[in-house]
């Protein structure tokens, strides 16, 4: 419309107009003047109506009737603020915590792989490695040979590809003169195309790339941003991989980082045949790299299946390529040998995610279930006794003409006010918690909330604004119009029913509080004991990090290394300083048999004869600080040319060496190509992480054995252990200007991150208990405070007739004592199922742990008194007058 | 308040009550009262016009611009608001009156026409 809208005035006004021009018609025609007046009043009918049709017209009538109830909502809450504030919070801290941990677990768990069609794409697995191999995971790696086989004559899958990391964890890079560390894999000429992931700049690689090992090099968007500054020119220049040059050709999509879910990749070389870039930057062994070594199973494959292709088609098909490649150069499978069996898994979503976090983000998923459930059971509860209260506003609405539909419509109004604003502020919750989740849980992964979360919000939310509409419907309308008639407020309060649901209610909150407690108390206990275990060594004062130096032959390589320890040695505030090929408290092992004075030990069928052994360097023990039981540490004085000595711990010993002294015997490699002479025995020890139990461990002489590779330096100090870093750094560089120091930390530190996940977990755990325990809390105040005010007039009665204020008292706290104790009957049978699927999160607990019950009891308990208080004490000191007359 | 069954009751009369505020208005400018009495009497009062449909639909047309409208004085010297053809008003009245002639024809070829069960019962 051009023109000014007219207004329903200027309307009125012609009417009136109308009605004074037909009077005047009237009055002429010989009516009189009034019952001319009267006619035309008559004759035009409902004035009011023909002015609503006009203000109707043109108009979204729906719309205008919402604003309204809107409007008459927002007015109503406002009468309750206290209602509304904790409503909305409540609301708001119940669905964020859901928000959050599901974006979380949607991004871990659910979330598909970025790559085209990832629905086609499987993870190839082996039942078991042929004997006489060597593996990185005995499931899910395999030999050069195998993909090399599997690749050329795989008709199910097309392509196969394999990865494998240049390192266990980063790799030295160079981009100009800093020498830095970076993530970095190995992979087939195929993967980029057959995975389906995108380059936005430059190209990804050939199968010519991968033949003829071309030094190039894509990297990541992420450390395209982090490194590079999204430099466009980064393209075409030069990035050494361990000293090798490699030409940076292409960036991968925005969010690829790799198909394995923990970690992420920063840069990707075709895979490479030279002794710098071996697959986990091992030292060749027997002078063999990963590329001609098939009793080496390191490489992980993935594959697509190709067009018209199922997975059992697929499978049938590689089957006898896979199991004919198994043995290349290890003869033919000996008698009764369970040859290795191809499988093929779901590629959908990160492998590694859900064996890390599944479990853990599960149970969080269960804890924040339980939360909203109170939370939403909380609301419910305000709800019913706000609307109890407003019984008599919905009978005289009623009674005025207001229809069922009409009392439905403005509850529907005002739930949803509620919903949306406890929504929007659970957003701004969830949004910000999902951040500290991320940092906490170190997953480098994107994990902000997506369009599947806000669906499952919105989703909640919807559930929320109908349950809160329809619960407190029954008690609106329950009142019926005649209600209004009544006077006294005792007659409409005292219905039985009402109060039974609230009770029920309240009585599920305890027992959902108590599996709350229960859970969080267990995995508290966890944590105190992990934070507390002994782990054998003085684990203050030690500084770790990991060198890569360019080794051409083994005497180089020891030669490095003592050139390095005596650099090192002589800093100031240094103790004094050893290496390790495995370093401590980082999950890692080697693990294998070993032969004790000959032959393979004799072990009672079903035990274990698996040893964990470690490669160290001279005064190991001293430098951790770990007792020598008996004989000696290792020395400067053992070398390649001294006698070959072993040290063990005690498992060993009395494994292996039973009432015997252990000190002379000798041990070695299972093919028996390496003996040493036991010369110490030491304490047993944490090794790997910090809940694990001991197991018999052996640790051979660096500077002895036929290999020597990437080593961990340990170095004791006084004072701050990092404050060493600097001078070690120059120490390092002097020797090789090339040579990061990798993941320096200190030993503390690197042993709590075999801990991070359960810390976090309880942590969490805690966090969302003491959540439950506080909306319990308010939800239990909040009944129990109107049911006190509902009986104010019976209170006042029986005080009247004579009832004492310690009886008055003991009346409220009984009721929600009876309360607590029905919560607990139903809350330890819940918890004990919980406690019995935390199990394997727990460390140093029993999952019938008594205490945690105990604690998770008391604490309902306190909060039910503390929660009566209030209203038991308003309680008994009515008036007994004041009460009578309140009506 | 206005529903939608009101709505339907306006359309089915719109036709006839929109075409006939036109006719009138051919005359020169009137006021709402005045179209309604002249309604009346120029069907011989056949025609009841409900004064408040009429309103409604005076405003319908001047929101269409078919009428424009102009607070001005009666002839009794009472305060009215005039209402008057526009341009586009004549160019509907045209058409309608055409779409009203063939459909009150069509009605009564059929009606006339001599056959069918209504003329038994009647």
């Amino acid at each position: 419309m051009f023109r000014r809208k007219r207004t329903s005035q200027d309307f009125a006004e012609e009417i009136k107009a109308h009605l004074e021009l037909e009077a005047d018609d009237l009055e002429r025609e010989g009516l009189s003047q009034d019952e001319a007046r009267w006619k035309a009043r008559r004759e035009f009918g409902n004035v009011r109506a023909v002015q609503e049709r006009f203000y109707a017209r043109g108009r979204w009538v729906w719309l205008d009737r919402l604003l309204r109830d809107v409007r008459f909502g927002l007015r109503s809450l406002r009468q309750s603020p206290g209602f509304s504030a904790t409503a909305i919070l409540t609301l708001a801290l119940g669905i964020g915590a859901n928000t959050a941990v599901f974006s979380v677990m949607n991004a871990v768990l659910l979330r598909s792989l970025p790559v085209s069609d990832p629905d086609r794409l499987v993870y190839l697995r082996t039942s078991n490695p042929p004997r006489g191999t060597g593996t990185i995971d005995s499931n899910e790696t395999f030999s050069y040979p195998v993909y090399d086989a599997l690749r050329r004559q795989s008709r199910g899958l097309s392509p196969v590809m394999a990865y494998v990391p240049l390192s266990n964890s980063k790799v030295a890079v160079r981009y100009g003169a800093q020498p830095e560390e970076a993530e970095g894999d190995m992979v087939s000429g195929t993967f980029f195309s057959g995975l389906g992931v995108n380059l936005p700049r430059g190209r990804g690689f050939s199968e010519e790339d991968e033949t003829n090992h071309a030094p190039i090099i894509v990297i990541s968007y992420n450390w395209w941003t982090r490194r590079f500054a999204r430099d466009p020119d980064v393209l075409g220049k030069t990035l050494y991989v361990n000293g090798v040059a490699m030409t940076i050709v292409g960036v991968a999509a925005e969010s690829f980082e790799g198909v394995e879910g923990s970690g992420s990749t920063d840069f990707w070389i075709p895979l490479q045949n030279r002794r710098e870039l071996n697959a986990w930057g091992n030292p060749p062994q027997d002078g063999k790299l990963y590329v001609a070594n098939s009793t080496w199973w390191c490489m992980r494959m993935i594959g697509r299946l190709a067009p018209g292709v199922t997975r059992a088609q697929a499978v049938a098909q590689l089957q006898p390529v896979f199991q004919a490649a198994a043995y290349v150069g290890l003869g033919s499978p000996m008698e009764g040998e369970k040859p290795p069996v191809l499988s093929l898994a779901d590629a959908k979503s990160f492998a590694g995610y859900d064996q890390q976090y599944g479990n853990p983000l599960r149970m969080l998923m269960a804890m924040v279930g339980l939360v909203l459930l109170i939370a939403l059971a909380n609301v419910v509860m305000l709800l019913l006794a706000r609307n109890a209260t407003r019984q008599r506003e919905f009978s005289v609405r009623q009674a005025l003409g207001a229809g069922r539909g009409e009392l439905l419509r403005q509850l529907l109004t005002e739930s949803l006010i509620l919903v949306s604003a406890g929504g929007a502020l659970a957003w701004g919750f969830a949004e910000m918690a999902t951040r500290l989740l991320g940092q906490w849980a170190e997953i480098e992964s994107s994990i902000a909330p997506d369009r599947t979360v806000l669906l499952f919000t919105l989703g909640v939310l919807v559930f929320a604004a109908l349950l809160f509409s329809l619960a407190p419907l029954r008690v609106a309308l329950g009142g019926g119009a005649t209600l209004a008639l009544k006077t006294s407020a005792a007659t409409s309060n005292t219905d039985a029913g009402k109060s039974r649901t609230g009770k029920i209610i309240v009585a599920l909150q305890m027992a959902l509080c108590v599996v709350l407690l229960v859970g969080g108390g267990l995995l508290t206990r966890t944590l105190r004991n992990l934070e507390n275990t002994p782990l054998g060594m003085r684990i203050e004062g030690l500084a770790v990090f990991g060198v890569k130096p360019n080794i051409p032959s083994i005497p180089q390589g020891v030669a490095f290394y003592v050139s390095l320890m005596n650099k090192l040695r002589v800093l100031p505030g240094v103790e004094s300083v050893t290496i390790m090929e495995e370093r401590l408290g980082s999950w890692w092992s080697d693990n294998g048999d070993m032969r004790v004075d000959g032959r393979l030990p004799e072990v009672a069928s079903g035990a274990s004869r698996t040893v964990r052994s470690n490669v160290v360097g001279p005064d190991f023990f001293r430098t951790l600080g770990i007792p020598v039981l008996a004989g000696r540490d290792f020395a400067d004085s053992d070398t390649a040319s001294s006698p070959h000595v072993g040290i063990i711990n005690e498992q060993f010993a009395k494994r292996f060496l039973p009432n015997e002294n252990p000190l002379g015997h000798t041990i070695g490699t299972d093919d028996g190509r390496y003996t040493m002479t036991i010369v110490g025995v030491v304490k047993d020890h944490k090794y790997r992480s910090i809940d694990e139990e001991p197991i018999p461990m052996a640790w051979y002489m660096y500077a002895q054995i036929p290999m020597v590779g990437p080593m961990h330096v340990e170095m004791r100090v006084h004072g701050e252990p990092l404050a060493i870093l600097p001078s070690a750094r120059k120490a390092v560089q002097q020797l090789d200007p090339n040579l990061p120091l990798i993941r320096p930390m200190t030993q503390r530190e690197q042993f709590d991150t075999t801990i991070s996940q359960h810390v976090l977990f309880a942590r969490l755990a805690g966090f969302f208990g003491f959540l439950a325990v506080v909306l319990v809390a308010t939800g239990l105040y909040g009944s129990l405070a109107y049911r006190v005010n509902m009986r104010t007039v019976e209170i006042g009665v029986r005080m009247a007739v004579g009832a004492r204020r310690g009886q008055v008292v003991w009346m409220i706290l009984k009721d929600s004592l009876l309360l607590t104790a029905s919560g607990v009957a139903i809350g330890i049978p819940l918890a004990m199922l919980v406690g019995h699927a935390l199990t394997s999160s727990l460390y140093g607990v029993k999952p019938l742990d008594a205490v945690s019950y105990l604690l998770a009891v008391l604490g309902v308990t306190v909060v039910a008194l503390a929660a009566s208080a209030a209203p038991a004490g308003r309680a008994a000191s009515v008036d007994p007058m004041t009460a009578l007359r309140s009506e | 308040m206005a529903t939608r069954e009101n709505d339907d009751r306006i359309a089915l009369l719109q036709g006839t009550l929109d075409l006939l505020i036109l006719k009138t208005l051919v005359l020169g400018s009137c006021h709402g009262q005045g179209v309604a009495r002249l309604i009346q009497s120029q069907s011989e009062d056949v025609f009841l016009v409900d004064h408040g449909s009429l309103y409604v639909a005076l405003q319908r047309l001047e929101d269409r611009k078919w009428i424009r409208a102009k607070w001005g004085v009666s002839e009794n010297n009472r305060k009215a608001r005039f209402y008057s053809l526009t341009q586009h008003g004549r160019e509907q009245l045209v058409e309608k009156t055409g779409e009203w002639r063939r459909l009150t024809r069509a009605m009564g070829l059929i009606l006339d026409s001599g056959n069918g069960p209504q003329r038994e019962e009647a």
